[in-house]
C-alpha cells in the first residue's frame, strides 16, 4: 500500500493553484437525514459498466466542495466495510484492476484506520489530498496519481480508468451484488436560499420542485444549481428530475437589488449570486493566474477576446483549461472569464472558414 | 453605529431608488446628471448585477475594495506620519486640494462631458500620490496642477485599465519639466520629539535642508540609517517615514493587492547593483544601504511600481520590469546630475512594459 504523504503547507495551498472553499463557505449539514416524499416509483438503477478494460478504479473520498456530500455519510464511520464493498465490486466486475482511494489529509482518524488494514493485499492504494478546489477534478487526479495526461472533457474510461463516486460503490454493491432493490440516493441540499442545510434521501426521478417545497426561505428569490454553483448548471425548469448521477443541490439567494453600505455587510452578500462588484476592465492584478490550477493566464484570453482575436487564445495553452471557473470566481473586475474561455474554445473548434467569410463581409 | 445605519438605511435606499428612476425616465436629466448619480450611487451601494454564467458565486473582492486597500495603506504609510512630522496644516490642505481638483473637478467634468459611466475610484489613489512625492513646502497650486494633469492624462489615454504610464508619475514628470525648481526645492526639516497641539497643527518653522542623497553627493556624509528609517529627515512629504511605508506595503502584499514580486525585485536589485558599483567604482557611488533608504525608493517600490495596470501582466515580466526599474534607478542616481531616479525609472519601464510582455509571451508559449 502506498500512502503518499503530501507535503504541503496549508496557507500556500489556499492561494496557489486552487482555493480552499471550505474556509470561504463553511457549510454545516444537519445531523438527521430526511426523506423526501414521492409516491411514484423511482427511476430504475442502472450503472453503465464500461466495455473497455478497466485497469484502475479511483474513489474520491475527499470532496473539495463544501456543498458536496460528506463521505462519512456513506462510509457511516465504518470505512472497513466500505472498502470491503469496494473490493467485492472490484473483483466481480473489474477483476485485476487496482483501486486508488483519495482521502482528505485533514481526516486523521480515517487515515489511521486505513493504515491499519492489513488484510487487503496490494489492490488498494491510498493517497492524501488537501481539500482544495479543484484538485479532485479528474484531469488533475489522473495526472497526480497515475501520471496520465488527460484532455479536459475526455472520458477517463478511454485511458482505462474508472472514477467511481463513493455513493455509486455502495449502490452497485447493494443492487448488483446483494440483489436488493436500490431506490434512494443521498442528496445534500445547501445554500443561502435555505433555512437549514440538509441531507435528503431522494428517490431518483423526483422533480426538483418536490425537494424545494418547504425548504426554501420565504420572501426571497432563489436560484437552484445542480452539482455546485462553480462547476454545475443552473436549473431553470423545476420539473427537472433528480437522476442517479445528481451529486448535490445548491440554492442561492438572488440579490438582484442594490445593497447600501455593502462594504460593511459583506457577510450578507457572500454565497449569493451577487457579482459583488461591477464589471470593469482587467487591471492585470494576477489573481486569476495565481488561482489557476493548471497555471494558465486567463487575462490573456480576455485580451484576445476583447480584441476580437478569439483564435489567438489557443496560442496561450487554452486547451489545458479544465473549466473549473476559479478565475471568474476570483477576478476583482468581475470579468466572465470562464465564459470567454468557452467562447474562445468554440471559436477554435469551429471552422476557420466561417471567420473568413465574416471578414469578407466587412 | 450599526443601529443608526439600520434605521437610516431603508430611507436612504428608497430615496436613492426614487432619484434613480426619476433620472432614468428623463433623457435630458439623464444626460446631464445620470453619470454623476451613478458614480455617487456606486460609492455607497453595491451593484445589482448577478452572475449570469458559470460560476454562479463570486469572490467578494472587487475593484472598489482593491482601491480602498491601497488608500488605507497610503493613509497609514504616509499621511499619518507626515502629519506628525510636518503638521496638519501642511498636509491636510494639500490632500484636499488634490482630491478636489483631481477627482471632484477634473474627473467629474470628464464624466459628464465624455459620458463615461462613473467616476473611477482609482482617481483617489492617483490624487493621494501627488502631494506625497512633492516637497513639504510645495505650494498648493502646484499640487492642484499636478492632480489635474494626472487625472486628465489618465482619462485621455483611455481610463483605468488602458493607460500605459502611471498617471501620478506622469503628472509629476510634467511638473518637473514645467516648474523644475519647485519640485526639487523646499525640503523642510521635520519636527522631532513629543507631539504637542502646536506641532501637530503647524509643524516646525520651515528650515530648509538638503536631502540625504544630495548631502552624500556633496560632502560624502552618510545620514544615520536609523533617522532615515524613521523619517526624521528631509525628503518629500510622503517618503520619509520608511518604517510605516514598509509596514503598509507588506500589508498590501499580504492582501495580495500589490504583487510581492515587484518590491522584492526592485529593492533587491537596487541593493545588488549599488553594492556592485560601490565596491567596484568606489566612494563616488552612494553605499547600498543609503541608496535603499533614501529618496522615494521605498515609497515607489511598494506603491507606485506595483500599480498593476502599468506593469506587465505575466509574472516573469514583473520580475524583469522591477529589476529594470532598480537598475535604471541606480544608474540615474549615481551617474547623472539628477538627484532622484525613481520616477524616470518607473516611467521608462512602464513604456517598455508592452514589449517585455510580448517577448515573455513569445518565449513562454512559443507563439
Ligand atoms: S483576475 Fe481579472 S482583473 Fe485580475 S488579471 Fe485576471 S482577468 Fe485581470
Ligand atoms: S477555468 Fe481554466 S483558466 Fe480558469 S482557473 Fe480554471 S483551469 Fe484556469
Amino acid at each position: 500500500m502506498g500512502l503518499c504523504m503530501a507535503k504541503t503547507d496549508k496557507d500556500k495551498k489556499v492561494y496557489k493553484n486552487g482555493f480552499n472553499l471550505f474556509e470561504a463557505y463553511p457549510i454545516q449539514f444537519s445531523e438527521k437525514v430526511e426523506t423526501v416524499p414521492y409516491d411514484e416509483p423511482a427511476e430504475a438503477f442502472n450503472f453503465p459498466f464500461p466495455d473497455k478494460n478497466i485497469a484502475h478504479i479511483m474513489v474520491n473520498l475527499c470532496p473539495t466542495e463544501p456543498w458536496a456530500l460528506p463521505h462519512v455519510r456513506i462510509t457511516e464511520n465504518n470505512p472497513r466495510e466500505f472498502f470491503s464493498k469496494l473490493d467485492r465490486v472490484r473483483t466481480r466486475y473489474f477483476g485485476g484492476s487496482h483501486c486508488h482511494a483519495v482521502i482528505s489529509s485533514h481526516e486523521i482518524d480515517l487515515i489511521k484506520e486505513v493504515k491499519e488494514f492489513t488484510w487487503h493485499g496490494d489492490w488498494l492504494h491510498t493517497y492524501l489530498l488537501d481539500p482544495i478546489y479543484p484538485h479532485d477534478a479528474p484531469v488533475l487526479l489522473l495526472k497526480k496519481i497515475l501520471g496520465l495526461h488527460l484532455a479536459y472533457g475526455q472520458d477517463t474510461r478511454e485511458t482505462g480508468v474508472l472514477i467511481l463516486e463513493p455513493q455509486a460503490v455502495a449502490e452497485i454493491f447493494e443492487h448488483y451484488i446483494r440483489g436488493n432493490e436500490c431506490s434512494t440516493r443521498l442528496i445534500p441540499l445547501s445554500g443561502t436560499g435555505l433555512g437549514e442545510n440538509k441531507i435528503l434521501k431522494v428517490k431518483p426521478g423526483t422533480p426538483i420542485q418536490a425537494i424545494l417545497d418547504g425548504n426554501v426561505r420565504e420572501n426571497i428569490t432563489c436560484r437552484v444549481f445542480v452539482d455546485g454553483p462553480l462547476n454545475g448548471s443552473e436549473v431553470k425548469d423545476m420539473r427537472q428530475r433528480i437522476g442517479w448521477t445528481t451529486k448535490n443541490i445548491v440554492i442561492l439567494e438572488e440579490r438582484d437589488y442594490k445593497t447600501p453600505f455593502s462594504f460593511f455587510r459583506l457577510n450578507e452578500l457572500v454565497f449569493t449570486t451577487s457579482l459583488m462588484g461591477e464589471l470593469r476592465r482587467c487591471v492585470y492584478c494576477n489573481h486569476c493566474d495565481d488561482m489557476c490550477p493548471v497555471n494558465l493566464e486567463p487575462a490573456l484570453y480576455w485580451q484576445c477576446h476583447t480584441r476580437g482575436e478569439k483564435q489567438r487564445a489557443r496560442l496561450y495553452g487554452l486547451e489545458k483549461c479544465i473549466e473549473c471557473g476559479l478565475c471568474s470566481f476570483i477576478c476583482p473586475s468581475k470579468l466572465e472569464l470562464l465564459q470567454i474561455i468557452k467562447e474562445c474554445k468554440l471559436a477554435d473548434s469551429g471552422s476557420r472558414l466561417k471567420d473568413e467569410t465574416d471578414y469578407k463581409k466587412i | 453605529m450599526k443601529q443608526i445605519i439600520k434605521k437610516f438605511e431603508p430611507i436612504l435606499n428608497k430615496n436613492l431608488n426614487r432619484v434613480e428612476s426619476f433620472i432614468q425616465t428623463r433623457p435630458r436629466v439623464n444626460f446631464l446628471f445620470g453619470a454623476l448619480f451613478e458614480a455617487f450611487d456606486g460609492l455607497i451601494r453595491s451593484s445589482k448585477d448577478t452572475a449570469k454564467t458559470q460560476p454562479y458565486i463570486r469572490n467578494q473582492m472587487d475593484i472598489k475594495q482593491f482601491m480602498g486597500g491601497i488608500l488605507v495603506a497610503l493613509f497609514l504609510g504616509w499621511v499619518l506620519p507626515s502629519i506628525y512630522f510636518f503638521g496638519i496644516l501642511c498636509v491636510v490642505p494639500k490632500i484636499i486640494v488634490s482630491f478636489v481638483v483631481g477627482v471632484f473637478i477634473v474627473d467629474v467634468l470628464w464624466v459628464i462631458l465624455a459620458k463615461e459611466e462613473r467616476i473611477n475610484e482609482g482617481g483617489f489613489v492617483t490624487c493621494l500620490f501627488i502631494p506625497a512625492f512633492l516637497p513639504p513646502q510645495a505650494p498648493l497650486w502646484l499640487i492642484g496642477v499636478g492632480a489635474a494633469v494626472s487625472i486628465l492624462f489618465r482619462n485621455i489615454t483611455g481610463g483605468v485599465g488602458m493607460n500605459l504610464l502611471n498617471p501620478a508619475l506622469f503628472g509629476r514628470l510634467l511638473l518637473t519639466i514645467c516648474f523644475p525648481t519647485m519640485v526639487v526645492t523646499g525640503w523642510q526639516e521635520p519636527f522631532l520629539g513629543m507631539p504637542t497641539i502646536q506641532s501637530l497643527t503647524y509643524g516646525v518653522d520651515a528650515v530648509t535642508h538638503a536631502t540625504p542623497l544630495l548631502i552624500y553627493k556633496e560632502t560624502r556624509e552618510i545620514t544615520s540609517y536609523i533617522s532615515l528609517l524613521f523619517g526624521t529627515n528631509t525628503g518629500s512629504l510622503g517618503e520619509t517615514c520608511r518604517v510605516a511605508l514598509i509596514i503598509a506595503g507588506v500589508w498590501l502584499c499580504k492582501k495580495r493587492i500589490a504583487n510581492w514580486r515587484i518590491p522584492v525585485a526592485y529593492l533587491g536589485s537596487v541593493f545588488i547593483f549599488s553594492a556592485l558599483f560601490f565596491y567596484t567604482i568606489g566612494e563616488t557611488m552612494a553605499p547600498p544601504l543609503l541608496q535603499l533608504l533614501s529618496g522615494g525608493l521605498i515609497f515607489a517600490a511598494f506603491f507606485m511600481a506595483t500599480d498593476p495596470i502599468t506593469t506587465t501582466y505575466t509574472q516573469i515580466g514583473k520580475w524583469i520590469f522591477s529589476i529594470g526599474c532598480g537598475f535604471i534607478t541606480v544608474i540615474i542616481r549615481n551617474f547623472t546630475p539628477i538627484p532622484e531616479g525613481v520616477m524616470y525609472a518607473i516611467l521608462f519601464m512602464n513604456l517598455v512594459g508592452v514589449p517585455i510582455q510580448s517577448i515573455v509571451l513569445k518565449i513562454k508559449y512559443r507563439a
